[in-house]
């Protein structure tokens, strides 16, 4: 007998592998749900996964470059805070300079004006050696020592380096994290290197009695404090754009992390709503197909066959 | 003359007793997938005696035949073919997604990007003692994670080793069945329960080792079958009542060869295929992971050498080992990071030697960018073998479906049967009736 028949084997199969995909799809969809993720392996979308990679390798580091650019901001602040003292030393400095360059004022005046002038070069040295937050000298450049020494004679010299090294604080920017010492407190006087320390200390012996003409030796000091003035003013400046820069930067960093956010939410996270809608759907597929099965299954003869 | 009604009658009785009994045993094995279903065959009995010119019928009844089995052997064929690759697809499918979970849950790229971020926080402050330590942490965390990868992929191959010397141990078992099988069918009657119940049991045994290696038998006249193996080169498995045994063997770097009676092959079908296949695919994998071990080891322990530690000393390496299942921090302490360029002085914030280390590590060449290239490669490797397995699984169920309606058991049909068959029993003893009637008949005349 060759007919051709609707084995009741196969009816059962085929049923059985339908009810079984769509409570495959359910499962799905309530991971999704419950996961708050679309995909648990990178195989059920590679593209969508080797973007998220990335993503993730980018919010890494925008964690990182958001605290080096806090912390750049922080060891900027130090200095400006520390440039600002010393611009209103120099400048009460210079008043002193003027004073003792006016002939009115006696001896005696000039002795107090250098005890003053050798009061502000002790400040103006520790403010060179100043630390940051986290205890490194904000003017020694990369070294890791006091910016300054000075030594027996009280000549003060430059200890650190010349460079200050750079941060990343960003995708391809880097911001140096402060400014050394040489370029803050090191300047030149017609054509001859000389320091803050080395024109208020000079200024300061000449006026203890250490030079014949005190009045000439304050006039000619003038002109080292306006350079040691301009070397501050300009350090200022400098350090003033770089903290701009890095609020600046900062400011991006946030709007960039917020956009890296949505793009990992819309590659990889679920979408409540239409997972929802689709669970519903399938879930309303799998009860009507198991009451099919249920009323086509018992459709045999022999129940028909009393 | 009555007593030829009797013989029609019983053989009429004989002939759907007979039915109803193959209809009883089709029911009883509705549920059976390896059962194909029987009909009786039947033929008129006349008997025809002649003297001279005169001839004479004698009407004998009906023969109850051969037991036939619905049998079609291009659709078997196509069931087997389509399970063949099936199982090939399947089989590599789990193998290389189990190794998938096993290199992207292990967190080596996460390792590599934890590494370059804590080498990037180092360059904010390279003297900050728990800088130094985070990112000495985070490089035991890396190689730690590369030690896992490593060890989940070994395990994943010596899974799909074990279970394919299982499986040729059951192939062997099914081809020496086969053997028996083809012996027994020489001797066994045409047209009996027991041929049919051999045939099915054949079926069975071809349709077994279609699923662990493609086959292409050939079906002789006496319906024993000769199974040779689909590969390069095709090789036989069973011929007549022998059976050569097949056995598999692995290479260090863990692929499988097959061999069978002695004579190497390579399959081209069935979960055999696939699994050679996926240990092939994890090979390389391996290679891959042993790479970028590699990479990140000679990376960091160059820039280590290339630079001075927070001491101004020439930094020491930072890891040792050949691969990903032997790397490690051997660095003793975080002061030994070698942040700054050689010839620094001690305490130097200087972080050049620093971010060539990060810039390598990042380069396109470097085995962050290598691990994303191996992930994605695995992941759309095994997409698509996702895809594949998904569609022939397709192909495969309508081919069974196929084979189950030609010879499946329909209940329906059945069911019909016994009401018809029952009918013709009820009828031929009505028959018998009528015969003895008669011959009372007969028998009371006066």
């Amino acid at each position: 007998m060759g007919s051709i028949t609707n084995s009741t084997g196969s009816f059962f199969n085929r049923s059985l592998s339908q009810m079984s995909d769509l409570r495959g799809q359910i499962e799905r969809t309530r991971t999704q749900i419950a996961t708050g993720s679309k995909f648990e392996r990178g195989s059920q979308d590679p593209a969508a996964a080797a973007q998220l990679r990335s993503v993730a390798r980018r919010e890494a580091f925008s964690r990182v470059e958001g605290d080096n650019a806090a912390r750049v901001g922080q060891d900027l602040g130090a200095a400006a805070d520390e440039l600002e003292s010393v611009t209103a030393l120099l400048q009460r400095a210079r008043e002193l300079t003027l004073q003792a360059a006016s002939t009115p004022t006696g001896p005696d005046g000039r002795r107090a004006i250098a005890i003053e002038l050798e009061q502000l070069g002790q400040e103006l040295f520790s403010r060179a050696n100043a630390t940051s937050l986290t205890g490194e000298p904000l003017f020694a450049g990369q070294s890791s020592g006091p910016a300054f020494i000075r030594d027996a004679l009280g000549n003060v010299t430059y200890a650190g380096t010349p460079q200050s090294g750079a941060i990343p604080i960003a995708q391809g920017t880097a911001i140096e994290r402060g400014l050394p010492g040489n370029e803050v407190f090191q300047f030149d006087v017609n054509g001859s290197p000389s320091s803050a320390f080395a024109v208020l200390g000079a200024l300061t012996t000449a006026l203890q009695g250490g030079a014949a003409d005190p009045v000439a030796a304050a006039n000619a000091a003038i002109e080292g404090i306006d350079a040691a003035l301009d070397t501050a003013n300009r350090a200022t400046t400098i350090i003033g754009t770089r903290m701009a820069w890095t609020e600046q930067v900062q400011q991006q960093q946030g709007e960039r992390n917020i956009a890296l956010a949505e793009r990992r939410s819309r590659l990889g996270d679920t979408d409540i709503a239409d997972a929802v809608a689709r669970l519903q759907q399938t879930l309303t597929a799998l009860e009507a197909s198991q009451s099919a099965f249920a009323r086509v299954s018992s459709l045999t003869l022999f129940d028909a066959l009393r | 003359m009555p007593s030829a009604i009797f013989t029609i009658g019983r053989s009429g009785l004989t002939a759907s007793r007979r039915s109803l009994e193959l209809t009883a045993q089709n029911i009883a094995n509705a549920e059976n997938v390896n059962y194909s279903r029987r009909t009786l065959t039947q033929g008129e009995l006349v008997m025809t005696g002649s003297i001279g010119t005169i001839a004479q019928d004698s009407l004998g009844g009906v023969r109850p035949g051969a037991i036939e089995r619905a049998e079609s052997m291009l659709v078997q064929r196509q069931a087997r073919d389509a399970s063949s690759a099936l199982s090939a697809a399947e089989a590599e499918f789990f193998a290389l997604r189990e190794a998938e979970s096993a290199i992207e849950t292990s967190g080596v790229f996460t390792g590599l990007v934890d590494f370059e971020a804590s080498l990037t926080r180092l360059q904010n402050n390279p003297l900050e003692p728990a800088l130094r330590l985070s990112a000495v942490e985070s490089a035991r965390k890396l190689a730690g994670n590369f030690r896992i990868a490593n060890a989940t992929l070994v395990n994943a191959r010596n899974l799909v080793q074990a279970e394919a010397s299982a499986e040729a141990l059951t192939v062997n078992e099914r081809a020496q069945e086969l053997a028996e099988i083809n012996a027994d069918l020489v001797g066994a009657r045409e047209g009996t329960a027991g041929r049919a119940a051999l045939l099915d049991a054949r079926d069975k045994a071809l349709r077994g080792l279609a699923e662990e290696f493609g086959i292409s038998p050939t079906i002789n006249a006496d319906g024993t079958a000769d199974v040779m193996l689909s590969g390069t080169p095709p090789v036989a498995l069973v011929t007549g009542a022998v059976a050569s045994s097949v056995s598999v063997t692995f290479a260090a770097d863990g692929t499988a060869a097959f061999a069978v009676g002695g004579a190497t092959f390579t399959p081209t079908g069935g979960a055999m295929a696939g699994r050679a296949s996926a240990l092939a695919e994890m090979a390389g994998l391996q290679t891959g992971l042993d790479a970028l071990a590699v990479s990140a080891i000679t990376l960091s322990n160059s820039a280590q050498a290339n630079g001075v530690d927070a001491n101004g000393a020439p930094g020491g390496p930072l890891f040792s080992g050949t691969g990903a299942g032997t790397i490690n921090v051997v660095l003793a302490s975080a002061d030994g990071l070698a942040t700054a360029p050689a010839g620094a002085a001690a305490g130097s914030r200087d972080t050049a030697n620093l971010a060539a280390l990060i810039a390598a590590l990042a380069a396109p060449t470097g085995p962050t960018s290598g691990a994303d290239a191996l992930l994605l490669g695995l992941s759309s490797k095994v997409s698509a073998l996702e895809t594949r397995a998904q569609g022939l699984s397709v192909v495969a169920a309508s081919a069974e479906a196929e084979l189950l309606r030609e010879t499946g058991v329909d209940l329906d049909t059945e069911a019909a049967n016994l009401v018809r068959l029952q009918q013709a029993f009820e009828a031929n003893s009505r028959v018998i009736q009528v015969a003895s009637t008669l011959f009372d008949t007969i028998l009371g005349l006066r």
